[in-house]
Order: C-alpha cells, then structure tokens, then sequence
C-alpha cells in the first residue's frame, strides 16, 4: 500500500469490460512530507476521492478484482481509503 | 495501471503456445511532464525504460494507452500465460492537475 495524493483522472472508452462504471484516478505516490516519490499511477476509485486529496492505494489485485466483481480483469491498483491526518491531530 | 505512449509494435515468428496470434506493442511510459501535456500533446519519449505490452484492443502507435503490470496482466487469459504487461485502456482524455504547496 502506498500514501498517494490524487492528481487527476483519465477518461477510456475502449477499455477492459471489467473496468466499464469505475472512476478512475491518476494517483502520484509521496513521501511522509508529501513530496512527490515515482510515476504516478491509475487507480480504480469508489470512495470518491477528490482533487488533491490523499489516500491510500494498493497494488492487491485479488482485492481488486473482487471489488469489480471479474475474475479475469486485469485490474491491480484500487483507493482503499481517504486520508484523514496524516499523524494525530494533524489533518490534511 | 500506468500510461504510456505506444511507439511501435512487436511480431512474434516463434512464440509460446498461448500467445500465438497475440499483438504485441512498445509502450515508452508516461513521465509526469506528459500527464500534465495530456493526450494530444505531440508524441514524446518517457524517462523511464519502454517495455513491450500484450494487446488485445486494437492500440495504434502513437496513441496513448492504459496498461496494467505485473502478475495481474495475465489474470484475463483461460490457460497460463507468460505476461508481464497488458492494455487495459485505450486512453481519451487526461485530467492532471499537479498538486502545488
């Protein structure tokens, strides 16, 4: 799992039937800091995540494909959860 | 899933048995500069290393696709397949707005 900040998202229409309904975000992985780590990476979304918002994701794919229901999508990177504070008493 | 910009194509004369009339493409994958260009921005070549991606969409070179890496790429065929990478999307659009402090 990795800390990510949402930095956008993309738009297919031809794509795997497995991911047809799903949002998805273009999730820039960071450091505790927040400073950009890596390529950002596509993440199918059912939180709701907005703009610039933190989250985790992760790379489960098994979890990934229960979450859209096929067993053969080739889907890996899924937002688990939307951050809150990032320490205690630190909100983001 | 990570995004890349297909810049040519793979043919097999040999090949395993369960990737027999398989497409192959070269993908160069997105740097974060071309997020920020989008899809129609003229076609570049990534930082990062191209890889050969399985195709099953019908992606031309030059376009922009969405592949997905790693053990999940072969989770689409019936029998067992040595793939590494698959076109998951053909891309449209991008939003990409980098975050700023």
């Amino acid at each position: 799992m990795l800390l990510a900040r949402v930095e956008g998202n993309i738009v297919a229409t031809r794509k795997h039937p497995s991911l047809e309904g799903w949002r998805l975000v273009i999730c820039q992985p960071i450091g505790a800091s927040g400073q950009p780590e890596g390529a950002p990476t596509v993440a199918i979304d059912c939180h709701g995540a907005g703009m610039h918002q933190e989250v985790i994701i992760s790379s489960d794919g098994l979890a990934a494909r229960r979450a859209v229901g096929d067993d053969k999508s080739p889907v890996r990177w899924l937002v688990v959860g939307i951050v809150d504070e990032s320490e205690p008493g630190k909100r983001i | 899933m990570k995004i890349g910009t297909v810049i040519g194509r793979v043919t097999l004369s040999r090949s395993v048995e369960t990737l027999r009339g398989g497409r192959f493409l070269v993908v160069s994958p997105f740097s974060r500069e071309q997020y920020a260009a989008g899809v129609d921005a003229p076609a570049a070549m990534g930082n990062d290393p191209s890889l050969v991606v399985y195709d099953s969409l019908g992606a031309n070179v030059r376009q922009v696709i969405g592949y997905e890496e790693g053990r999940e790429a072969a989770q689409p065929f019936d029998q067992p397949t040595p793939v590494d990478a698959i076109n998951a999307a053909l891309v449209d659009e991008i939003f990409y707005s980098p975050f700023k402090k």
